[in-house]
């Protein structure tokens, strides 16, 4: 399998399927979630290489996703961008993830940013953050 | 009259008693002796006493003349005690009947020849001259008549020719006792008539006086009741600064026994414990520099928010003389403005959401994720982005407005890239201002590091706000940014344009919520007028400071200063 997994945590359909779209440009298979939950479960079973992760969720918050995803040895490797309408949120986490996005969130800005993640196209980790606008 | 009480309560005293007094004594203490009630009946008794050791010297020749003597003595003795009770009564009367007495005893005080025409007639002017002091001025005149009727029936009797020479003496001395106790009497009249006016004034101004104190006593009760009813706190502090009115409101408005407020500073007041050290140096502050126009100050005291604002005392003379304090109980305000605040913050994430989704699909259309396009359908499709973007970013500004109205927003200070601000700035705004027309000149002066310490997202806001205006009303000609170190402690940044400039009225208000210079400029430009604000809320926050020099027609320079160690973690 040469294409690499990007799973998509977001509860609003709509702008789940927007940066499903974006993720797909960008080179990944996609899997759509709509709830924390769903999530965790997802990630018991499944080691993708990226989640598009909103903090705020059904059920189980983005914050704890987060937390699993590091504290988990088979996810290490798995890159993170987090989405949020919140600013200030935003920045705490700037540390925690390898892209923190503030909403609204521009399908190319998410396309162009993510193909750069995607590692069968790049090797390299991408370290510094780009600020969304 | 006399028995009258003053309104004061104190009985009157004697000088004014005595001019509105009582005739009968008046008119007795002119006569004679000059004596009391109980002077005359003394002196009558002493009389009677001389009159019979006097009789007794001068010999009794038979048995006759001692009864006559003591039937005189018995007759004058008890005329004086009915004349003395009668004078109780009427003192006119009393002497009307001692006059006539007297004059008719006087006709058996001597020989019938010496009384109608020899040395006993003067005796007689004693009563003509006195009644017309005791009784009336014309009264002297009838005694006049009464003793020449005397003396005529004595001469007549003793068949001598009547003293017509001592008639008209009698009646002479009628005329000028008539003449001097009439000027007498008005003179007594006019001394009665001044006592009076006095009299009535005295009791005119007591009366203003008693009345006045009334109404003073009225109004202070009227005040103090309205201090007492009113549901805001007030205290009034004297120079000193200590408490000399605190009303009840007050007392439950901070929860302190009505007895801990006077007399008191208001340190020793708010020492309470149940606010914060900052709100209690800013309460602290207003009071020792009232002004009225000053705003109110809001601060939390205990479960409770409270309102305070503070006032110099001044007299009509314009001197200070204390300072009056107004809290206000704004709890339900403060609750209902945090529910508002949260509701839009609320509103404004979840509009971001759907906003964002159509944005997206708007993207994709136009590169052709759902499949080709034409040329008309991309442009469309743009517009339909730049819109969203609008929104957007007035959706964006409610939410920031609502946060730093709801003393949520959270400035977080850590290193940055001074250049990476200027970047910034020059990606979001090149274009805007190609198709505009500008130049753009971005700059950093020589001096100023290269990293500084701040909140990288909020500095940029700040100034892609201000950049961005400064494109959005500048027709032509250009935008200036330079960053700069101000001196040790500070720097900061300009942002010139050469646009129509701002009025000194909207320098004025430019910085409040909601407010563009003119209605037509939201037309023209969009935006809801909060950028500005929360510009300067922004820059507050981050222990900075904004300063706005424009000259209509002229241009505009915001400038903009921060310190370059700003404390860690500010909040609102």
């Amino acid at each position: 399998m040469n294409e690499s997994l990007a799973l998509i945590v977001e509860d609003d359909a709509d702008l789940n399927e927007v940066f499903r779209q974006a993720l797909a440009a960008a080179g990944f298979a996609t899997e759509s979630v709509y709830d924390g939950r769903t999530a965790l479960e997802f990630l018991e079973k499944i080691a993708p290489s990226i989640v598009i992760l909103d903090l705020h969720l059904p059920f189980v918050s983005g914050e704890t996703i987060l937390k699993k995803i590091h504290s988990t040895p088979s996810l290490e490797n798995v890159r993170v961008v987090i989405t949020t309408a919140d600013a200030a949120a935003a920045e705490f986490l700037r540390d925690q993830a390898d892209l923190v996005l503030v909403k609204p969130i521009s399908y190319i800005q998410l396309r162009d940013l993510t193909k750069r993640l995607n590692p069968v196209l790049q090797t390299d980790k991408f370290k510094t953050t780009p600020r969304a606008e | 009259m006399p028995e009258e009480k003053s309104p004061l309560g104190k009985p009157r005293a004697d000088p004014v008693s005595l001019a509105s007094g009582k005739p009968h004594l008046v008119r007795l203490s002119l006569f004679g002796f000059g004596l009391s009630e109980l002077g005359i009946l003394g002196s009558a008794i002493v009389g009677i006493i001389l009159f019979v050791i006097i009789s007794t010297i001068g010999g009794i020749e038979n048995l006759q003349d001692f009864w006559l003597l003591i039937a005189s003595g018995f007759i004058f003795g008890v005329g004086s005690i009915f004349i003395y009770y009668i004078n109780r009564k009427n003192g006119q009367l009393a002497s009307l009947l001692f006059l006539t007495f007297l004059t008719v005893a006087m006709a058996f005080s001597d020989s019938p020849n010496q009384v109608a025409d020899g040395r006993t007639l003067f005796v007689f002017a004693i009563p003509i001259a006195i009644s017309s002091l005791l009784l009336r001025p014309v009264s002297s005149f009838i005694f006049a008549a009464l003793s020449s009727v005397i003396i005529t029936v004595l001469a007549l009797n003793i068949q001598i020719v009547p003293n017509i020479v001592a008639i008209v003496g009698f009646f002479m001395l009628a005329l000028v006792s008539w003449l001097s106790a009439r000027s007498l009497e008005q003179a007594l009249q006019d001394l009665r008539q001044i006592n009076a006016e006095l009299d009535r004034r005295v009791e005119d101004r007591t009366r203003e006086l008693s009345e006045s104190l009334a109404r003073e006593l009225v109004e202070a009760g009227k005040n103090q009741a309205i201090l007492e009813g009113i549901a805001d706190g007030v205290i009034v502090l004297d120079t000193k600064g200590k408490s000399i009115v605190a009303n009840p409101a007050l007392s439950r408005l901070l929860d302190v026994p009505s007895a801990n407020l006077m007399n008191k500073t208001m340190e020793e007041i708010l020492q309470a414990g149940k606010i914060s050290s900052p709100d209690r140096q800013t309460t602290l502050t207003m009071l020792r520099e009232p002004h009225k126009d000053k705003p109110s100050i809001r601060f939390r005291w205990g479960e409770r928010t409270l309102l305070v604002n503070a006032a110099p005392v001044s007299t009509g003379l314009g001197d200070v003389i204390g300072t009056v304090a107004v809290f206000r109980d704004f709890t339900h305000e403060a609750e209902v403005e945090q529910m508002k605040n949260t509701f839009v913050a609320m509103v404004s994430h979840e509009l971001r959401t759907p906003l964002n989704a159509i944005l997206g699909f708007a993207e994709m259309i136009r590169e052709a994720v759902y499949g080709p396009i034409t040329a008309r359908q991309a442009g469309v499709m743009e517009r339909i982005e730049n819109s969203s973007r609008r929104l957007l970013s007035l959706v964006s500004d409610l939410l920031d407005q609502a946060q730093i109205e709801a003393g949520r927003m959270k400035i977080h200070i850590a290193e940055f890239q001074v250049s990476d601000l200027m970047d910034s700035l020059r990606v979001a705004l090149d274009k805007q201002a190609a198709e505009k027309g500008l130049t753009l000149t971005t700059k950093i002066e020589p001096g100023m590091p290269s990293v500084a310490l701040g909140d990288f997202n909020r500095l940029q806001q700040i100034l892609l706000n201000l950049g961005g205006n400064a494109v959005k009303f500048t027709e032509s000609g250009g935008v200036t940014v330079r960053i700069y170190r101000v001196d040790e402690r500070y720097w900061g940044f300009d942002v010139t344009d050469t646009g129509p400039g701002i009025s000194a009225e909207a320098r004025g208000y430019i910085f409040e919520s909601f407010r563009q210079v003119e209605d037509v400029v939201i037309r023209e430009h969009g935006g809801i007028g909060l950028g500005l604000a929360i510009v300067k809320s922004l820059v507050e926050l981050m222990g900075g400071q904004i300063l706005l020099a424009s000259e209509v027609g002229k241009g505009a320079t915001f400038t903009v200063t921060f310190p370059f160690e700003p404390s860690k973690e500010k909040t609102k």
